[in-house]
């Protein structure tokens, strides 16, 4: 069967963290929705603004395939929890899990309703990840919409946190997708001089290193990967509680 | 009285380019007018039927060359018969032949097919148009009568496409057209409500109409009884035999939505084995050309997408895995992008025993200013209804997807292909939309026709250096239909079989000759050819040399040199 893709918004997070942790309901594998999503939904319908069982509940959504299931239980929760930010994310993290069995322009009207829910998250708590999300998800929006410049904007925001924060190990994100953001709006000098400054803080990091290692072509080469929008985006976020 | 050509072109650089753009010294550089409307919505129309420029070949006079009949869509503009002259310039001999006015205040060309419905020996000429398409039938001696009525084809359809194959064996050509818009009258609609209702699975087009030859000069609808049934914004039609059990199957590309696989049941009905053997998806086919693209003996498909920097939809090169199901390699390949993809067709244009493919691409190219983000938001507004075309912002001077390269993309070996169409200066940005290849000075070497909306066409002559061998083969069918069309050909020669078909249009807003085309390589004698006719029988041709232009005959075991045109020997 073939997949659709097309152009939208959204968070790329690792892609080691597809595969399951033991702690995955086995339940899941065996791909039995009706069993294994009402737990998961009241589990978030009474702690709404819990981003990691928004992760595992959308983990399995996305195995079972039930993407419209999890779009209208998020649409219901942020009704229910209107200023419940990390419930926003995820309502937008669901729209963007639907993205690679979408048809082209759906795929834009889920991009489009992604980042209004990464908006919202936004404007009630901006918190890293919220604007690392909001900020990274600009940048797979075609030139021609101007949005890598808000990318710039948000993931300067996220980089002032990181800085205060001590180190940690997701924080080369922002200086990977910042100066992605950069190079996406024609400005090759502050996008080198990001990675650099992620290279010294993240010595030998592959993503930074691919990136500095190029020029022209092959470095538009490299963003045209990154931003391969026929991949699956990883919105599982497991590096956050990772460490 | 015969014909040897030779591929001899000493003066090319065989490094260097190998087609030359003879469009203005051949006589064939009319310029195509997109249709503007004069209705309350023209401004929104306009932007959505930048469509109508087509160039099918035949030869319709029987002199041995090939000609071209090309479409214009503005209304009065006529539509042009370059007559070949034999000598790579062309005549314009469409109003003495009858077939220039095809387009008026009611209807606009959209395509135009050339098939011999009366197997008469002539080629015939069915002429599709948005509104009422028209059939004209060959008298000879440069003149054409228009038939439509009598044949049992006049009926509103805003047909877009169109191709001729004998579904039923019954040793005629049926006709299968392809419409786009449903059947209202987008000159002077009554309502509003006529664009497609979804951007992927709309449902509310124009279909596609079988049209079975009755053999005594008229078509019947057998669309419902064969079992297609469709409603979708059809582009494109192609026919082959996947199968190869000696019918032809059915490709339909759509806009919008769906393209479909139809596999003919060999009873005169198809079956829909889209699921089963391309999937379901929601792109937007534009081309369906089939090809044995690595020489397994199985014929492969070719359909252009949009591929763009705001849609990533990629072209499908759908190969054959011989058990009716089909297997995307574009990427694999090296073929998905092309950008909005129009005509694609596949031909050995170096003789090197491989098909290459040549693919026209751009949507409007006007001014500076971009249309992505106009129609993305009215992509984006809540319950936005799109079949009404209020809600779809004029283009105005905006261009999309415009501007764009095209591509020729030259077979690795099967495996991969490689794009040289700037190095053959078969790269222009105008917005092309059909593609006719046929050999126009009978060398050998396959040249190139492109359709241009709102635009100038392009000629382009191949010229390929001296050194690769070639054949090519007119069939004329006795028990089959008269063009033969669906005949398979297998040739062997240097221990290597390959294998080519005659089609009946295949290719968006083109039609290409119906010569059966091989390129040789190194190879300069062929050890034996396989004709196996649409009516099932299989015939052996031997001793044959190549360089040649043959004509082969059902049941007739002699091959003949093609006739050579006054004066040309």
């Amino acid at each position: 069967m073939r997949r659709t893709h097309l152009v939208f918004a959204a968070l790329a997070w690792s892609a080691s963290a597809i595969l399951f942790n033991s702690w995955f309901p086995r339940a899941v594998q065996a791909e039995d929705a009706a069993s294994v999503l009402p737990p998961l939904e009241a589990q978030l319908a009474s702690d709404p603004d819990n981003l990691r069982s928004g992760s595992e509940y959308r983990r399995a959504v996305i195995r079972m395939g039930e993407y419209d299931r999890a779009i209208k239980f998020f649409e219901k929760l942020v009704a229910d929890h209107p200023n419940a930010a990390n419930a926003h994310l995820n309502y937008g993290f669901a729209y963007v899990d639907k993205v690679p069995v979408a048809g082209s322009i759906t795929q834009v009207i889920l991009a489009n309703n992604a980042l209004g829910e990464f908006a919202k998250s936004v404007a009630l708590r901006p918190t890293w990840i919220g604007l690392y999300t909001r900020g990274n998800s600009y940048l797979y929006w075609p030139k021609i919409f101007g949005r890598a410049s808000l990318g710039v904007a948000d993931l300067e925001e996220a980089m002032k946190m990181q800085k205060a924060d001590r180190k940690r190990r997701h924080h080369v994100r922002t200086y990977i997708a910042l100066g992605d953001a950069h190079w996406k709006t024609d400005d090759l000098d502050k996008a080198r001089a990001v990675w650099e400054e992620g290279l010294k803080q993240f010595p030998d990091h592959p993503q930074l290193k691919a990136r500095l290692d190029k020029n022209g072509d092959d470095l538009q080469a490299v963003m045209d990967g990154v931003y391969d929008i026929t991949k699956r985006i990883d919105t599982t976020l497991e590096e956050l509680w990772a460490e | 009285m015969a014909v040897a050509w030779t591929a001899a072109n000493p003066a090319t650089d065989p490094q260097g380019a190998w087609f030359e753009d003879i469009t203005q010294k051949a006589g064939v550089a009319a310029k195509h007018t997109n249709r503007s409307f004069k209705n309350p919505y023209a401004q929104i129309m306009e932007g959505y039927t930048a469509l109508g420029a087509a160039a099918a070949v035949a030869d319709y006079d029987g002199d041995g060359f090939e000609d071209i009949y090309v479409t214009d869509s503005k209304a009065g503009g006529k539509n042009h018969l370059y007559h070949n002259n034999g000598d790579l310039t062309f005549t314009d001999v469409a109003e003495q032949a009858g077939v220039a006015d095809g387009n008026d205040e009611a209807n606009a060309s959209a395509d135009a097919l050339w098939f011999d419905y009366n197997n008469d020996g002539r080629p015939d000429l069915f002429l599709v148009r948005f509104g009422r398409s028209q059939l004209f039938r060959n008298l000879g001696k440069g003149k054409f009568g228009e038939v439509t009525k009598q044949a049992g084809l006049d009926r509103y359809s805003n047909a877009i496409t169109a191709i001729a194959f004998d579904y039923d064996r019954d040793g005629d050509a049926d006709l299968f057209v392809g419409s786009y818009f449903q059947p209202v009258n987008i000159f002077d609609p009554d309502t509003p409500r006529f664009f497609p209702e979804s951007f992927e699975t709309a449902n509310n087009g124009g279909g596609v109409t079988v049209f079975r030859n009755n053999g005594k000069g008229t078509f019947t609808d057998v669309s419902a009884k064969v079992g297609i049934k469709l409603s979708g914004w059809t582009l494109d039609l192609g026919h082959g035999d996947a199968d190869n059990d000696g019918d032809e199957d059915l490709y339909v590309a759509a806009d919008f939505g769906t393209d479909r696989f139809f596999v003919n049941n060999g009873d005169g009905t198809f079956a829909d084995q889209t699921e089963s053997a391309i999937g379901i998806d929601s792109k937007k086919g534009m081309n369906a050309d089939w090809g044995d693209f690595d020489n397994d003996g199985r014929l492969d498909i070719y359909v252009t997408n949009i591929t763009d920097d705001y849609m990533r939809e990629g072209n499908f090169l759908w190969h054959n895995n011989g058990d009716l199901t089909f297997t995307d390699v574009a990427r694999e390949t090296g073929t998905h992008d092309t950008g909005w993809g129009w005509g694609g067709k596949f031909f050995d244009y170096d003789n090197d025993s491989w098909l290459d493919l040549y693919v026209v691409n751009g949507w409007v190219s006007a001014g500076k200013e971009s249309y992505v983000p106009d129609i993305f938001t009215m992509v984006v507004r809540p319950g936005v209804d799109f079949a009404d075309l209020r809600n779809w912002p004029p283009m105005g001077n905006k261009s999309l997807s415009g501007y764009q390269k095209k591509k020729l993309f030259h077979n690795e070996r099967g495996q991969l292909f490689k794009e040289e169409a700037t190095r053959h200066g078969l790269d222009s940005l105008r917005d092309g939309r059909g593609i006719a290849v046929a050999d126009f000075d009978n060398d050998g070497r396959l040249d190139l026709f492109v359709s241009n909306a709102n635009a100038e066409p392009f000629l382009y002559r191949n010229t390929l250096p001296t050194g690769a061998h070639w054949v090519e083969f007119l069939l004329e069918g006795t028990a089959s239909n008269r063009g033969a069309i669906g005949a398979q050909l297998r040739l062997t020669a240097g221990n290597k079989t390959h294998f080519n078909f005659v089609n009946g249009g295949n290719g968006f807003a083109g039609q290409s000759t119906l010569r059966a085309h091989f390129g040789l390589g190194n190879s300069d004698t062929i050890d034996g050819v396989e004709v196996r006719w649409p009516s099932g029988r299989k015939q052996q041709f031997t001793k044959l040399a190549a360089d040649n232009i043959y004509k082969l005959v059902e049941g007739n075991p002699r091959p003949a040199l093609l006739p050579a045109k006054a004066g040309q020997k």
